[in-house]
């Protein structure tokens, strides 16, 4: 993630299309972007394409780009939306120009976290907790926990109050928490074995 | 890490109504950390972060691919308006300064007619001046001409003795 002051900088570059800046763009918030889709749909293609179409519309619209809000902000709101209208309409949205270029599954950051049988273990068990969750406390949860997004921050982008999206985090710890409990958790030699 | 060991034999027994066991409650701070660490890149995956960067830089190519599509009607439009804008004094005099032209080309034709007047009076006076002195340039009445004086002579003050 960049600083507020070195993302403006990149954007100002982007936008006069430099091609760099838009490379930095791409790179400094893929990850985060694709964890988060991932998350909300349970499929890393399809959260690497819509990615993919996220940076293409947003950088595309650069010119449009308000300098006061944060670009993850912007760039995470069209990403959602994007998956949103694929649920929607259940077809492919991105470009298969676009996505081209894959590396083969066993070259994808996920499936070098997979690889290892706790990793494995512990990503069960993260599926096993978000499923339990409703849509706005999944959406609060990876926004908070995984992205590491200030209450204050999140309650802007979901137009709700600071108060409500703190109730949403303490709801859906529970709701994790139960199900957990209800999955059978491993020991912990278990789990670091 | 010792409160891990020592509760463990209970660890999985829920603590009442509302409560969870020791384990679990770890089990989902595991799962919230692990949450985090999908979205950080890590710093010690130099496999990872290469993968990353080599699709940030194919998506960034492609993009630029589109980028002059959109920017070629801007530039097009900047160079039309740069176009008209030096070629508008151009456009005034051929619109607007259409009688001062006019007025100007036939003010220098009637100078250059002028001066053309002038010149033909002019060589009329040498011609009607020659005509006056031809008769005594002729080779029968030769003009006289003064003897030359020697150089010493025309500068000396006295006659020499």
């Amino acid at each position: 993630m960049m600083d507020p002051k070195t993302e403006r900088d990149t954007i100002r570059r982007a936008q006069q299309g430099d091609r760099d800046a838009i490379a930095e763009l791409i790179k400094s918030y893929q990850r985060p972007l694709e964890a988060f889709l991932f998350r909300l749909c349970g499929k890393s293609d399809l959260a690497e394409d819509i990615a993919q179409e996220s940076f293409v519309r947003v950088i595309k619209s650069l010119d449009r780009f308000d300098e006061r809000f944060r670009f993850s902000t912007w760039l995470f709101t069209i990403g959602k939306r994007l998956l949103v209208n694929y649920h929607q309409k259940m077809r492919p949205i991105a470009n298969s120009e676009m996505v081209q270029y894959r590396a083969d599954s066993t070259n994808t950051p996920y499936a070098a976290v997979e690889g290892v049988e706790r990793g494995e273990r512990i990503s069960n068990m993260i599926s096993i907790a978000l499923d339990a969750l409703v849509s706005p406390q999944r959406e609060i949860v990876l926004l908070f926990h995984q992205q590491g997004w200030p209450v204050e921050r999140i309650s802007k982008e979901l137009k709700m109050p600071e108060g409500t999206v703190k109730s949403h985090l303490f709801r859906a710890r529970r709701r994790m928490l139960t199900a957990i409990e209800l999955s059978g958790v491993p020991t912990p030699s278990e789990v670091f074995q | 890490m010792s409160v891990w060991e020592n509760d463990e034999s209970d660890a999985n027994a829920p603590r009442g109504r509302g409560e969870f066991s020791m384990r679990a409650q770890r089990m989902l701070v595991r799962v919230l950390l692990a949450l985090r660490g999908e979205a950080k890149r890590s710093p010690d995956s130099d496999r990872d972060n290469r993968y990353d960067s080599l699709r940030a830089e194919a998506l960034a190519d492609r993009i630029m691919l589109e980028f002059p599509r959109r920017v070629l009607p801007l530039g097009l439009a900047a160079l039309a308006a740069l176009v008209i804008f030096c070629s508008l004094p151009l456009v005034r005099d051929a619109i607007g300064q259409g009688p001062v032209i006019v007025a100007n080309t036939t003010m220098t034709n009637a100078v250059e007619s002028g001066l053309r007047q002038r010149g033909s009076e002019m060589s009329d006076g040498i011609e009607a001046l020659k005509a006056i002195v031809v008769p005594f340039t002729s080779d029968d009445a030769p003009l006289e001409t003064p003897a030359p004086i020697p150089p010493f002579e025309a500068t000396a003050p006295f006659k020499s003795s």
